[in-house]
């Protein structure tokens, strides 16, 4: 079958037809990514651990939220909202990964990782990324959303398709978890350094 | 407290990525300090929002108006996918249409054709058709003349690829 492709001139169009298929203008756009994008990219980035896929996933992520049909209560509802376009994002990396049989999470990674973390230790550095990446992928993204962006334990549950009840728990171990990569230095709270 | 998370986390959170925890009411410090929940969500939100606040002025973005113009070309090109795949059905409907017509023509057209054949044997090949046996005279026919028989047949099979590439979208080019 003939593969389809854009003219120069099909291209502009696409600029003013992007006005009437997308669910804001592109000023207001403007204003909402700069608001966003470094968030989410940091997002992306730490709960895959890649920082190329963080690229892809970014683009991805504003575009179907452009062609959501949503109508949005406020700033935070939106935000809210691309938070999880870019949570299923993510969750749907987690499938392809498990399904190639690569667990970004496993005991392998773990132990690989455990003499560079010593080191690091030994140099009084904490390397938040390295200690992230010995979580299981899941547990990245519940702290991250909980501990670095603050959003509620109702809001997270509802972006992960999880009750309340059973989100604690989940972010309770995922918090311990990451407490004990971390070590002693930062189990009596705030940071040391 | 309940078995995972203290009932004033929310609170203590807000506090820390707020960057007003030392500002914090003492209530909520003094709270903090006895509940261990509590006092490892301080190490973990200190942690992780120090992470963003490092590595947010580093992290380049690629610039809005060109996020903007991908999905606006991408957006695009779906809408063309989409609006080709009717067309593919529409040709596959009048595909089947034709050959339903060219059937039905050939049917009506059959006793004339067969009439036909009896008159050209008949008169070419001298034999009786009175028997109407069109296969016969057919199979006569061919074999008296076989070049004409191997013209029909190539025909028959290189007519559809000359049709193809007639019809074709990229033919010739």
């Amino acid at each position: 079958m003939r593969e389809l492709a854009l003219t120069d001139m099909e291209r502009a169009g696409a600029f003013e037809d992007a006005e009437r298929t997308f669910q804001m203008t592109e000023d207001a756009f403007r204003v909402f990514y700069e608001q966003t994008a470094r968030p989410i990219w940091l997002y992306l980035a730490r709960t895959t651990g890649d920082d190329r896929l963080a690229d892809d996933l970014l683009q991805e992520t504003y575009y179907r939220f452009l062609r959501t049909r949503t109508t949005f209560e406020s700033d935070d509802h939106r935000r809210h909202y691309l938070f999880r376009i870019a949570t299923n994002l993510v969750r749907d990396q987690w499938r392809r990964a498990r399904t190639d049989a690569v667990d970004l999470g496993g005991p392998e990674v773990s132990e690989a990782r455990d003499d560079h973390e010593v080191g690091d230790r030994a140099l009084g550095r904490i390397d938040v990324t390295r200690a992230l990446e010995q979580l299981k992928p899941r547990e990245r993204s519940l702290l991250w959303l909980a501990y670095a962006q603050g959003f509620s334990h109702e809001e997270i549950a509802a972006q992960l398709g999880l009750r309340t009840g059973s989100l604690k728990a989940l972010l309770f171990r995922a918090r311990r978890r990451l407490v004990a990569v971390l070590g002693d230095r930062y189990r009596s709270g705030g940071r040391h350094d | 407290m309940t078995d995972h998370t203290c009932a004033r986390e929310q609170d203590v959170v807000s506090a820390v990525l707020s960057r007003r925890w030392h500002m914090a009411n003492d209530d909520l410090k003094r709270h903090a300090d006895d509940c261990e929940s509590c006092r490892e969500v301080v190490a973990v939100a200190s942690l992780l929002s120090a992470e963003q606040d490092r590595v947010r002025s580093e992290v380049r973005v690629p610039a809005a108006g060109q996020v903007w113009w991908r999905a606006a070309v991408r957006a695009r090109l779906e809408a063309a996918h989409a609006a080709a795949r009717p067309l593919t059905w529409l040709h596959g409907i009048a595909g089947a249409c034709a050959l339903g017509l060219a059937v039905a023509v050939a049917g009506m057209a059959w006793p004339t054709m067969r009439d036909i054949a009896a008159w050209l044997a008949t008169q070419v090949l001298g034999v009786d058709s009175g028997l109407g046996d069109v296969a016969v005279l057919m199979g006569a026919a061919i074999q008296k003349s076989l070049p004409l028989a191997f013209i029909v047949a190539a025909f028959i099979v290189l007519a559809p690829v000359a049709l193809y590439f007639a019809l074709s979208d990229d033919g010739g080019r």
